[in-house]
């Protein structure tokens, strides 16, 4: 089970919804043939169906092009996703296209890492720098003492050169080891898929949507915020456990402002109560699960008010909304999440009392509720040809410690750092960087440049001069997702589809796609890729589909048929006892908590709040800040500060203070207060990915502040060792002087307080 | 006659900005201070009578009964022939640089004519207007219920996008149209210092509706125009 494939992250998707058209009475169109070029916006243009990239949702598009260029991009109405649906970055790709600050020509360091002086260079003596300090590391230090961070479409073929390297280390996506990681362990250890990919939530169909932490609306996947619209139009009830009072919540039923890191207390007493008032689906539980007395045992002493006290919620609020649940079984829809690196320990365990509560509610594979995904008929094509002899683990390996680790492609992030910073176990000397800025991504960024100062070698594939890109000795530039081939998407959710990115025009500049970068590298090293050609890769995935290339570049994508809901009868879970499991032998197995138990995050250190960070509609991760358009609806962050606490302080709205963490770590300018009821006084609330410290990213550098530049302290889960980051508290300096946060909420016995170490 | 109206549901906008970046793309609205056809405003959250509130403000030009912004507007009018799109009758009136087309309710600007005083933009009570300095000759520029792409059997720009399906757009003539439905029980951006008629409408819980009342104009823009 430990080393079980789970199919890797692909495109989005969930309830698709017819999109509106206007009523053929309510004008008289004009015919088809008028249709030309010169008419006014987008109307008239070549069409060209594509997938989007500006965040990892990716929706089908049709990029609209006149006379060579993107004027226009809409959602694709063939697709059953979105529709012609886009948010605000799918419309503004076309600033990503022609962003005035896009890396041009492969570059070569001319001054210190990190100050972003190059020299041009031609393509070939960048690859040619690029493999001869691969094969120099490789042979010096061994295979392992490469390492590729990656993230997105472009890092696919690269991930692949650095397995055939034979790196431990080939894949170390920030999006496992900062974000779903946790999650997708403890859905795929209790009911055998992972439930990240996407959230698998039939939330259209269902009669109560609960979510935690989760702030769709202000994170937009597009398919998954229709899909919640829908079902709230169609009357479903919505109960937000946020300790913000995020968008959705200000569309709930119940709004349960949980005081942060305590959500074990408040499942616990769920579950229990469920169980004690025989509110649970006993059918399903006897035959369809596994470990349900041992679960029983263990929940007994959980009481809602203990749940109250420990959460700071009014007892009747978290009965009202179990309750609520309840009744509804099993068309209710308890959100998985995404981003679960929340506090280390208890993150497993926190999804794992998700998925357990779902599973008690019998709200599996029905409709309204949690469904299955269905896999596409794609044949799996590697980009490289012939056999790669399986990874020599080294002496000590950088997974040893967290014996779940394995079941990701690459090593935890943090252990990576650790050892490029140390040599400790071995020393990593040479990082390859696709599609990720690890310095706004990975939790402490300092200890992130730290371990750059030591490598050898360094190179970034990218398509902006982020801060990481600054650090780099060679630069590759990417072309962008509408210039170039990519794999396929695809759509597993409710309706599903197989989606095909293609260029709408040719690469500006000198950029090249990924592809094509991928290759020549790849030949330098002495491998070999399958295909010459991009477009003959593609068409060898699609022989079991019965579709072919050229029918997809007209249509963008097609469609085959889901089978998201099972009969009882057809019921089977992919674990190792074949059932859903509450019990997790697993776990066991590994001295790990093979039940969930009270796991809670400690309270702030006197004078501190705690540093919850999220995201805004309009930006994805710290990757679009440079575009003009999204700039301009959202050009810094303000930090969400508690009206009563800010009274005490004696702020205002608009005012400014500089922000200084539990390792004495400040923000870097000064980042204007947002005062609101809408969030705890235990805690602030800062929109992540601004504060670019890229001076080279013209419109993005200097607005707003960065979360990632405070967040110095994490803690790595024992399960895989994903790197935590809510375990971070700020106080206030204004004009000198330290403003200390005064604590509204007692704090009970339970909780332990967070030790400030020695200060740096 | 007809008038085209939108009407926007509050219970279903996340105020994610596709609308106004749509709109930016579709009409090449320049990036700068205030220019834009349309917007998403932030609301919230903030405690209101009815609980708290966390809510938005997309709003675009009221294509008001009675626009003052036409009114203002200093350009000699002259008579121009019209069509309506839907029976393709015609018929011809007398206009200034931006009127009110009389088949079909929405307020345009004949950018020939503009001549860049920016009067009409000052006597919005809405600031739905903008004068586009980054022209050669400065043209002001607004909403047009995107007029050219709906006469061609397009939705309007935003309404393509909406990916909550939270602009309704339709004809008010039309009494089991979807917007006719809705504004029974919507609410205008309307006091009664400014009322104009507007037709832009929204419907929501009653707490972001009065957050959203609080953005609505109290002063008489144009009077001082």
């Amino acid at each position: 089970m430990k080393r079980r494939d789970f199919l890797k992250f692909s495109g989005a998707v969930c309830a698709a919804l017819a999109s509106l058209s206007l009523d053929s009475k309510f004008v008289k169109t004009v015919s088809a043939s008028t249709m030309r070029k010169d008419l006014p916006g987008s109307l008239g243009a070549e069409e060209i169906p594509s997938v989007c990239d500006m965040c990892f949702w990716r929706c089908p598009i049709v990029a609209k092009v006149k006379d060579g260029q993107v004027v226009k991009i809409e959602g694709n109405p063939r697709s059953p996703a979105n529709g012609t649906a886009i948010c605000a970055r799918g419309n503004a790709g076309i600033q990503f296209l022609y962003d005035k600050d896009r890396l041009k020509y492969p570059l070569k360091r001319a001054g210190a890492r990190g100050e972003g002086k190059w020299v041009r260079i031609s393509w070939d003596e960048a690859l040619d720098e690029i493999a001869y300090n691969i094969k120099k590391v490789k042979e010096k230090y061994g295979p392992h003492a490469l390492a590729f961070f990656d993230h997105g479409s472009s890092a696919a073929f690269f991930r692949e050169i650095f397995e055939a390297l034979g790196t431990e280390n080939f894949s170390n996506e920030p999006a496992f080891f900062q974000c779903v990681g946790p999650n997708l362990l403890a859905y795929l250890y209790t009911l055998g898929y992972q439930a990240v990919d996407p959230a698998k939530v039939d939330m259209a169909e269902a009669k109560v949507i609960i979510l935690f932490g989760s702030h769709l609306g202000e994170n937009v996947q597009v398919s998954l915020v229709k899909s919640m619209v829908e079902g709230l139009a169609q009357g479903a009830k919505l109960i937000v456990v946020d300790p913000r009072f995020s968008v959705a919540a200000g569309k709930a039923d119940i709004w349960l402002p949980i005081r942060p890191g305590t959500d074990l207390a408040l499942l616990l007493a769920w579950i229990n109560y469920v169980i004690q008032h025989d509110l649970y689906d006993r059918e399903f539980v006897q035959n369809h699960t596994y470990g349900f007395e041992k679960l029983k045992k263990a929940v007994q002493k959980y009481s809602l008010s203990w749940a109250a006290e420990i959460c700071d919620l009014p007892e009747e609020d978290i009965r009202k909304a179990i309750d609520l649940l309840a009744r509804h079984r099993p068309h209710v829809c308890i959100h998985p999440g995404r981003h679960s690196a929340w506090y280390g320990s208890q993150d497993v365990n926190r999804h794992r009392a998700m998925a357990i509560l779902t599973g008690l509610l019998g709200t599996v594979g029905v409709k309204g509720g949690f469904y299955f995904p269905t896999e596409p008929p794609l044949e799996k094509v590697s980009f490289l040809a012939g056999e790669h002899e399986e990874i020599e683990p080294p002496e000590t390996s950088l997974k040893d410690d967290y014996p779940f680790a394995e079941l990701f492609h690459g090593s935890p992030t943090a252990e990576i750092i650790k050892a490029t910073r140390t040599g400790e176990p071995y020393p990593i000397k040479l990082w390859g960087v696709c599609g990720v800025n690890v310095i706004q991504t990975i939790p402490n960024p300092y200890q992130t440049m730290e371990a750059i100062k030591k490598l050898d070698f360094i190179f970034c594939v990218d398509i902006l001069p982020t801060e990481s890109v600054l650090w780099a000795d060679i630069v590759l530039p990417d072309a962008t997702y509408l210039e170039r081939y990519d794999g396929f998407y695809v759509g597993k959710e409710t309706r599903c589809y197989v989606a095909l990115r293609q260029p709408a025009v040719k690469p500006l500049f000198e950029s090249r796609p990924a592809y094509e970068i991928a290759k020549d590298l790849a030949k330098r090293l002495g491998l070999k890729p399958r295909y010459e050609r991009v477009e003959d890769w593609l068409e060898a995935q699609l022989k079991p589909s019965g579709h072919s290339l050229k029918e997809l570049k007209k249509t963008g994508l097609f469609t085959y048929p889901a089978k998201p809901y099972r009969s009882r009868e057809e019921l089977s879970f992919n674990t190792d006892s074949g059932k859903f499991e509450f019990y997790s032998e697993a776990f066991a197995d590994e001295d790990l908590p093979p039940l969930p138990e009270p796991d809670f995050a400690p309270a702030p250190p006197k004078g501190y709040a705690r540093l919850l960070y999220g995201r805004v509609p309009v930006h994805t991760f710290a990757k679009t800040m440079n575009n003009v358009w999204l700039h301009f609806e959202w050009p810094e962050n303000h930090l969400w500060v508690n009206d009563e606490v800010a009274k005490r302080l004696g702020l205002k709205t608009g005012d400014e203070v500089i922000l200084e963490n539990q390792d004495g770590y400040r923000s870097e300018r000064p980042v204007k207060i947002f005062v609101t009821p809408g969030i705890r006084p235990d805690a602030v609330y800062l929109p992540h990915g601004f504060g670019s410290r890229s001076p080279m990213l013209k419109t993005a550098y200097g607005h707003g502040v960065s979360d990632t530049f405070l967040v110095t302290h994490y803690e790595q889960d024992p399960f895989m060792g994903a790197s935590s980051h809510r375990n971070n508290f700020v106080r206030f300096i204004k004009d000198g002087k330290v403003l200390s946060i005064p604590e509204l909420r007692p704090v009970p016995k339970e909780l332990s307080r967070f030790e400030i170490r020695k200060r740096v | 006659m007809s008038q085209w109206a939108m009407v926007i549901d509050l219970d279903r906008c996340v105020g994610c900005h596709a609308c106004a970046i749509a709109c930016r793309a579709e009409w090449k609205v320049p990036v700068g201070e205030g220019y834009r056809r349309n917007w998403v405003k932030r609301l919230g959250p903030a405690r209101t009578p009815y609980g708290m509130a966390f809510t938005f403000y997309p709003g675009l030009c009221n294509h008001c009964d009675t626009p003052v912004c036409t009114t203002v507007c200093p350009v000699d009018p002259e008579k121009r022939e019209f069509k309506d799109p839907k029976t393709g009758k015609k018929t011809a009136i007398f206009i200034r640089a931006t009127y009110k087309h009389p088949f079909t309710g929405v307020v345009l600007i004949d950018k020939e004519r503009c001549i860049g005083c920016g009067a009409c933009v000052e006597a919005c009570p809405y600031g739905a207007r903008y004068l586009n300095e980054e022209l050669d000759e400065p043209k002001a520029d607004k909403c047009t219920f995107c007029f050219e792409r709906v006469t061609r059997g397009e939705e309007p720009a935003c309404v393509k996008t909406c990916l909550a399906r939270a602009r309704i757009f339709g004809d008010l003539s039309d009494p089991n149209s979807e917007v006719s439905r809705l504004v029974k029980k919507a609410k205008r951006m309307v006091t009664k210092e400014v009322n104009l008629g507007p037709n832009v409408y929204w419907v929501g819980q009653e707490k972001d509706l009065y957050l959203l009342m609080q953005q609505a104009p109290k002063e008489r823009t144009w009077e001082n125009v």
